[in-house]
């Protein structure tokens, strides 16, 4: 009996402490994540679905450090930054953050716009429409408030998995490709596998993350369930990022049609797969971009006032934290200006944001590590050696795909 | 602020201000002019109210980076250019880490780091750390929270002061020091082994700052350093602070310090306050406290939980002053001046019978006018008004506004005086209520 009490007990409190690890990592599966794996799903069938199991482990060791630190400090991670690496390095990270998430937020606006188009709105209309939601969404709201949306954004993501069935997939295939991928190791494979890799792995996640975690204000001996959010957050993202990649491979790589946008490949899903189908994919591109771009203009302007030392925060009036609410104002305008600008080749902007994330990360993924590992920081949290190596070799392997995924772009 | 004309760099008796920035990572070289290292953090001893230099940090080497720790006393000159020991290279030992447990360290404790300004009532992160330089002695003057102690430190400050000059000589920028005073500095560095806060000096003035901006300073900081300043206020301060902070931080608190800690804060608490929060609380907290507290108070809190809370059951205080017909006013008026208040009286005294009725009240002018030997009850109100344990928040508020009471005795059914209501609990329903409808029709108060 009391072993029922318990197990309800438990559950209560994780479905109380659930959302940080979740909605960061949903909000990975963004614009630019859902062109990368409709791409990689129409260009190479099934063979990337391997790479999902990867990805997962790296997700989790990497998000896991992240809300450690912020349970254990009760700090961001840009305070921790300004704390112990002092100003300079503080304010070329955030001039570096800056500069990504603003191209990252028009990457978000672009998806907007583009599943405007697809379901047959004006982007006149939704781009700006938009752009005042997620402003008042965010200045009107509060965090508890904001997070219950923010859940609902993540729910609606089963409308990818929904459009999956629809187009009827071979599973025995399927597990057969996951379990024996025939990898034809090609250049454009790589890159796209480095793609995949970079779209779901950010510079600005972890900043959220962080943030929001220490936003909820998790006890220390909450803290498990908090790892259980994170280890959610990464099987759920990569589930929904495994059934995109499988629409497309199921209609589009089996007819040979090739795609360089999402919404390429959901006018291309239209003929083959059913108008179900193509709706429910434009929907799903509609709720990813707005949601995550609801999502970075609050976390870039957050963690730079956080750094800086400036007033942040929604409970403050616009006078009492101006730079708080003007580079939160701004990052939403700028963005939703330039997409509605006539003519601009919004593919590129939004592949160059990936690169500018390839740039950054690097540089956040070494803080984080010696952050994690500073004895007078985190006491007895610190990585144990295992999981040092773990780290250790999942950092690496990302700054060696981020420099590869550069080098791609630029030669 | 005008000492930016001083060339702070010189060496010369008289007393000149110098920065933190400026100092970090000169050169520090032997009294044979031997380079030794760069100086990595200053020590200060906090004696007086300002603190000074007691010791630096010398650093060395480069990835694999030594530290060591020389007193002040060995300074022989801090010049522009480098900063001369009087000790010689060799006698300098550097180790691989640089613990200093006791002492404040700049770099550490306080540069880019959260401290309270206790002047501004805020928190605020420290840019730069402005020095009073006497000889070769340091003293900490100022910390720099303004844009300037921000380009001043990345290294930009002569460039954008020039371009900024070039455009406009009299711009606002060019006298943006935000220096506050350190006396005015609550550092924030928490002790390891105590987990309070390392330097607490009465001048800080902590305790100054008024209850409801302290809660909100503390809940700009993070856990730690939430409860760390929470333990170093006295406990009257403490129980005001924590009705001052939002029920999240004091569930917070409660799991923190345990339910032994916060009960203790309770008893400190006027009870209309306490049972607002063990109101709010999930049952099985509301008994662990109630299970703690002094049993007086704990039959008192119990008591008052059962009532509605917007009910003037809900809304009053237990504590008022009631006494017997026939108490002579001497005696009261001395029962006033003995009795210590959680919260200022409202001014009135009650008249009960042997069974604790409502006879009359009275008022404390009254009370002074009145011949001290004379029985109370013939100098009270010729007519007492009253609301019931559930008269409703705009009954009570009526009343009182129609007969001008700071206070309102509360009674139940038998006429049985229980409480009263006094009248900041009734206006901050009543606010609340006005609020809503004044949002509902857009019209915002003047600020």
């Amino acid at each position: 009996m009391s072993k029922i009490k318990k197990f309800w007990r438990e559950t209560v409190i994780f479905l109380s402490i659930l959302g940080p690890g979740l909605i960061t990592a949903n909000v990975d599966n963004d614009a630019g994540g859902i062109t990368t794996y409709s791409v990689a799903g129409a260009h190479f069938g099934f063979s990337l679905l391997w790479s999902f199991i990867p990805i997962i482990i790296a997700l989790i060791v990497i998000q896991e450090m992240s809300s450690r630190m912020a349970v254990v400090t009760g700090k961001g991670l840009a305070d921790l930054i300004r704390e112990e690496f002092g100003v300079k390095v503080t304010f070329y990270a955030m001039l570096g953050l800056i500069y990504s998430n603003i191209f990252n937020t028009i990457a978000e606006f672009a998806g907007i716009a583009a599943s405007a188009e697809l379901l047959g709105i004006n982007k006149f209309v939704l781009v700006p429409l938009s752009a005042v939601f997620v402003w008042f969404l965010i200045v009107k709201g509060t965090y508890k408030s904001i997070e219950k949306i923010f859940l609902l954004f993540c729910f609606f993501y089963v409308a990818y998995v929904i459009s999956a069935f629809y187009t009827r997939p071979d599973w025995g295939h399927v597990a057969q490709e996951i379990i024996h991928p025939k990898i034809p190791w090609s250049r454009e494979y790589l890159i796209l596998l480095i793609a995949v890799v970079g779209t779901t792995i950010t510079p600005w996640m972890q900043f959220y993350q962080q943030s929001s975690v220490v936003e909820k204000g998790i006890k220390l001996s909450d803290y498990k369930y908090t790892r259980l959010d994170v280890i959610c957050g990464a099987f759920v993202v990569n589930i929904v990022a495994f059934f995109i990649v499988l629409v497309c491979a199921n209609t589009l790589f089996k007819n040979g049609i090739r795609v360089e946008t999402a919404s390429d490949a959901a006018l291309a899903l239209r003929p083959l797969a059913g108008d179900y189908s193509y709706y429910l994919f434009a929907a799903g591109l509609f709720n990813a971009s707005l949601f995550a771009a609801c999502i970075l203009p609050l976390s870039t302007a957050y963690c730079v006032c956080e750094g800086m030392g400036w007033e942040l925060g929604l409970n403050k009036k616009f006078r009492e934290a101006p730079q708080f609410y003007a580079l939160y104002t701004a990052i939403i305008a700028i963005s939703a200006v330039v997409v509605l600008v006539p003519n601009i080749p919004l593919v590129p902007l939004m592949i160059s944001a990936q690169t500018k994330n390839g740039i950054l990360l690097p540089f956040v993924l070494i803080f984080m590590l010696l952050l994690v590992n500073n004895k007078r920081l985190m006491g007895e949290y610190t990585n144990s050696r295992l999981y040092n190596i773990i780290a250790v070799t999942v950092v690496v392997f990302m700054i060696l795909l981020s420099a590869i995924l550069l080098l791609t772009y630029y030669f | 602020m005008n000492q930016n004309k001083i060339d702070i760099n010189k060496p010369t008796p008289n007393p000149v201000f110098t920065y933190f920035s400026d100092l970090i990572d000169r050169d520090i070289v032997d009294f044979r002019n031997e380079f030794v290292g760069q100086l990595y953090d200053i020590i200060v001893k906090v004696a007086q109210v300002y603190p000074q230099s007691a010791g630096l940090i010398v650093r060395r080497g480069f990835p694999n980076r030594k530290y060591a720790l020389v007193n002040w006393e060995h300074v022989e000159e801090l010049n522009p250019r480098e900063i001369k020991l009087k000790l010689e290279k060799s006698s300098i030992v550097f180790a691989e880490k640089h613990d200093n447990k006791e002492e404040l360290s700049l770099r550490r404790d306080i540069l880019d780091q959260q401290v309270v300004d206790t002047y501004n009532h805020r928190v605020i992160r420290v840019n730069d750390i402005h020095f009073l330089r006497v000889e070769n002695a340091l003293t900490v003057a100022h910390v720099d929270i303004g844009a300037r102690g921000l380009v001043r430190r990345l290294g930009f400050e002569k460039f954008l002061d020039f371009a900024v000059r070039t455009f406009n000589p009299h711009a606002r920028y060019l006298r943006l020091e935000r220096l506050i005073p350190w006396k005015y500095i609550q550092p924030l560095t928490i002790n390891p082994s105590s987990m309070t806060i390392k330097i607490n000096v009465p001048q800080k003035q902590l305790t100054n700052i008024p209850a409801a901006d302290l809660g909100e300073i503390i809940q700009d900081l993070p856990l730690q350093d939430q409860i760390a300043l929470f333990k170093t206020l006295d406990l009257p301060t403490r129980a005001k602070v924590f009705m001052n902070i939002d029920f999240k931080t004091q569930q917070q608190m409660i799991d923190e310090l345990g339910y032994a800690e916060i009960a203790t804060i309770l008893n400190f608490l006027p009870s209309d306050e306490a049972t607002d929060f063990l109101e709010r609380l999930p049952q099985e907290s509301t008994k662990q406290f109630l299970s703690i507290l002094e049993s007086k108070q704990a039959k008192k809190l119990s008591e008052l939980l059962g009532y509605s809370g917007d009910s003037a059951g809900g809304l009053m205080t237990t504590e008022f002053l009631a006494f017997k017909k026939g108490t002579a006013i001497a005696e009261i008026i001395k029962a006033i001046r003995e009795k210590t208040f959680k919260v200022e009286p409202a001014q009135f005294v009650y008249v009960v019978d042997d069974e604790q009725h409502l006879v009359a009240s009275i008022n404390f002018k009254r009370l002074m006018l009145a011949p001290p030997d004379d029985p109370v009850e013939k100098h009270t109100f010729p007519k007492t008004y009253y609301v019931n344990l559930n008269s409703s928040v705009k009954e009570v508020a009526y009343l009182m506004e129609k007969y001008k009471y700071y206070a309102i005795p509360v009674v139940d059914d038998h006429n049985v005086l229980k409480g009263i209501v006094t009248v900041d609990d009734v206006l901050s329903q009543v606010i609340a209520i006005a609020w809503r409808r004044l949002k509902k029709i857009n019209i915002t108060p003047k600020q």
